[in-house]
């Protein structure tokens, strides 16, 4: 779609009629309509009280720190390197945050910035074996899914939790702006600014461009490893900054914590038109309602206290349902 | 990526010519038993008392499951279809099968059969969704591995073989000083690397990972090889998973998954192209013997089994980082 992009600074309002089109019958608009669908069926299984302020809160709160991932991600799903490595790198940032404020007594201001540090530092390593090497990213990544899930455990030894409670950043993250949490509002801006810059901006075609052709893209001018390098880094300092977020909304840290985040973002980025195996597809509103549309479903099951499995069937499922669509929509076919 | 590569002349060095004399897979084969040597020795250096038997015993059994599960991985990278993410589910699934028909009392070879049986049908389903749907199987069977998951939790929370069935006591017996379980999977390994080369079978499989045009050019049928690499591979998942049943204790849905990560890397470091079309199977044995000693290891380092993951994970990333810069050096 977007391969000729770095010449194509003339005719723009042309290209924004087209993406109107786009939006109009792709997959933002299906996952738009799947979201409906959820909200129809939680007003009339549950009633009114689905869309309760009370109720808005415990899925605003519950899907803030994910979108946030999301967001961050959502350039490396774009550039073509889906890191897998999120879920356990959350973790990492979650129990360094707590240990170096409860075991070492920092305050949260020196605790922060080392722990990102220590995040961008992990991705880099990444981005090296990826990058420099060519390693492939689904393998590569999930080494560090599971070196970092040991790294874990090792801070959290021997309890397997530490407590970090720190009270200005308890009351900050579970603070409401309106009827949502304020946690939330502010994903969601990230995820608005993450799509303004994906498609308004030239960084985010070039992005586009890198993960749609990697050949075209370079004979384009633009430097593919420096993206793909940039977009990795950018994907650990998001699961950095969530971890932390995640010390201050639980006031504590395990060694489990974002255990299986991966698989809950990337299916419902999946579930919202991105592609972990092809770059350059996705926008990170989609992303957004994908995440909404699993938040609501576990949400109705959770209140109707359906077990919890059942939202690993419909995830699993609606997944399948996304890659069909995109494939009978045009996208690669496997054959 | 590099574009000027690919109109660059193919390089007649030092390099190509020395490697065109040797046996394909010397450089991998060479890189893991140095690798394993090495640790081996450092343990060694540490703790003399490493060199011993229950060392062997320890490394052995811990070969096992992962070096049959691994063969069946190779089967599906080496045909081009990445990895099966679904293993897990299709070794539990089984296994519960296995423990739940030996609980019944059916006889002893029936259950055994059935055990292939549903790791068999387990790859038709995965197979069916892939073809059918043209769907890239590494999505198709992470979400069946969620879905087999959650279902079975729905189903079960624990399940076990029970305990005076002559399974289990094959299970967890020895057979010329090394475990029972130690043995399938050598004679899987040997005889699955001797015939992959020597049958249509085999050499379908490959020349669809290599190419899956120039297969189709040659009248290889994409979508016949693809059930018969899916159905062949799980009901060698089914196999471990008779195995698992026989020599683990009471089990949950999810216990599949220590697996995982120790067979992707046992794979790629046996120098299984993800892309498809390379590899050897017998070169299994090194790098999951390599790998299985990295627990024993650490023990004698003292260093507790947290740190295991550390290393497996981080042994993944050297792998395929290597794996990337030789099939980058041979494009060009």
């Amino acid at each position: 779609m977007s391969i000729d992009t770095a010449d194509n600074r003339a005719g723009s309002g042309g290209l924004d009629r087209h993406r109107l089109r786009d939006l109009a019958t792709g997959s933002v608009s299906s996952i738009a309509v799947t979201l409906v669908v959820v909200i129809g069926v939680g007003l009339s299984w549950i009633g009114p009280d689905f869309l309760s302020q009370s109720n808005l809160n415990i899925i605003g709160s519950f899907v803030a720190v994910p979108m946030l991932v999301a967001a961050f991600s959502s350039f490396a799903l774009l550039a073509g390197v889906v890191d897998l490595s999120i879920g356990s790198m959350v973790g990492v940032s979650s129990c360094l945050t707590a240990t170096l404020m409860t075991t070492a007594g920092w305050p949260l201001a020196a605790a922060v910035p080392v722990t990102l540090l220590t995040c961008l530092a992990l991705g880099a390593i990444n981005a090296t074996a990826v990058v420099i090497f060519g390693a492939d990213t689904i393998a590569a990544t999930l080494g560090m899914l599971v070196a970092l899930r040991g790294v874990c455990y090792l801070l959290a030894q021997p309890m397997g939790s530490i407590t970090a409670f720190d009270t200005d950043f308890y009351t900050f993250t579970n603070l409401s702006a309106g009827p949502l949490p304020l946690l939330f509002v502010i994903s969601i801006a990230i995820i608005a600014i993450a799509a303004a810059i994906v498609s308004r901006s030239r960084l985010g075609r070039h992005v586009q461009a890198v993960g749609g052709d990697d050949r075209a893209a370079s004979r384009a001018g633009i430097s593919v490893a420096r993206v793909r390098f940039a977009a990795l880094l950018l994907s650990s300092l998001g699961a950095g900054i969530a971890g932390i977020l995640y010390v201050g909304q639980l006031g504590s840290a395990t060694n489990l914590t974002g255990t299986g985040l991966e698989f809950q973002v990337y299916a419902a980025m999946m579930i919202g038109g991105y592609s972990i195996l092809r770059g350059g597809v996705g926008n990170p509103l989609g992303a957004a309602l994908g995440l909404l549309v699993v938040a609501g479903t576990a949400n109705i099951l959770d209140v109707q206290a359906v077990s919890p499995f059942y939202t690993n069937i419909i995830v699993g499922l609606l997944l399948l349902a996304a890659v069909l669509l995109d494939r009978l929509r045009g996208g690669d076919s496997y054959e | 990526m590099s574009d000027a590569a690919t109109t660059r002349p193919m390089p007649v060095g030092r390099k190509v010519l020395l490697t065109a004399n040797l046996p394909a897979g010397w450089g991998t084969a060479s890189l893991v038993a140095g690798a394993w040597l090495l640790l081996v020795l450092a343990s060694a250096v540490h703790r003399a008392d490493f060199l011993s038997y229950q060392t062997l015993l320890a490394v052995a059994f811990t070969m096992a499951i992962v070096g049959v599960l691994a063969v069946a991985q190779a089967l599906v990278g080496m045909s081009g279809a990445i990895l099966d993410l679904s293993q897990p589910t299709a070794l539990t699934l089984a296994g519960a099968v296995v423990c739940q028909l030996l609980g019944m009392g059916w006889p002893i070879p029936i259950v055994l059969v059935a055990g292939i049986l549903v790791g068999a049908a387990w790859g038709l389903f995965n197979a069916t969704i892939i073809v059918v749907g043209k769907l890239n199987p590494i999505i198709v069977t992470l979400a069946t591995n969620f879905i087999g998951t959650a279902v079975m939790f729905l189903i079960f929370q624990h399940i076990q073989a029970p305990i005076a069935s002559p399974v289990v006591a094959w299970g967890q017996g020895n057979f010329l000083g090394l475990p029972n379980i130690w043995w399938p999977m050598v004679a899987l390994v040997l005889i699955v690397g001797f015939l992959l080369p020597r049958t249509a079978y085999g050499r379908h499989a490959i020349a669809v990972g290599g190419s899956r045009f120039a297969a189709q050019a040659r009248g290889i049928s994409l979508k016949k090889t693809r059930f018969a690499i899916f159905i062949s591979s799980g009901a060698i998942v089914g196999l471990a998973s008779i195995m698992f049943a026989a020599s683990n204790g009471p089990f949950a849905p999810s216990a599949g998954t220590t697996f995982q990560l120790p067979v992707i890397a046992g794979v790629i470091l046996a120098g299984v192209s993800l892309a498809g079309g390379r590899g050897s199977i017998w070169l299994i044995l090194l790098s999951v013997g390599f790998l299985s000693t990295v627990p024993t290891s650490l023990v004698f380092f003292g260093l507790s089994s947290n740190w295991q993951a550390v290393f497996q994970g981080f042994i993944l990333i050297v792998a395929v980082s290597i794996d990337g810069w030789r099939a980058r050096r041979l494009q060009r």
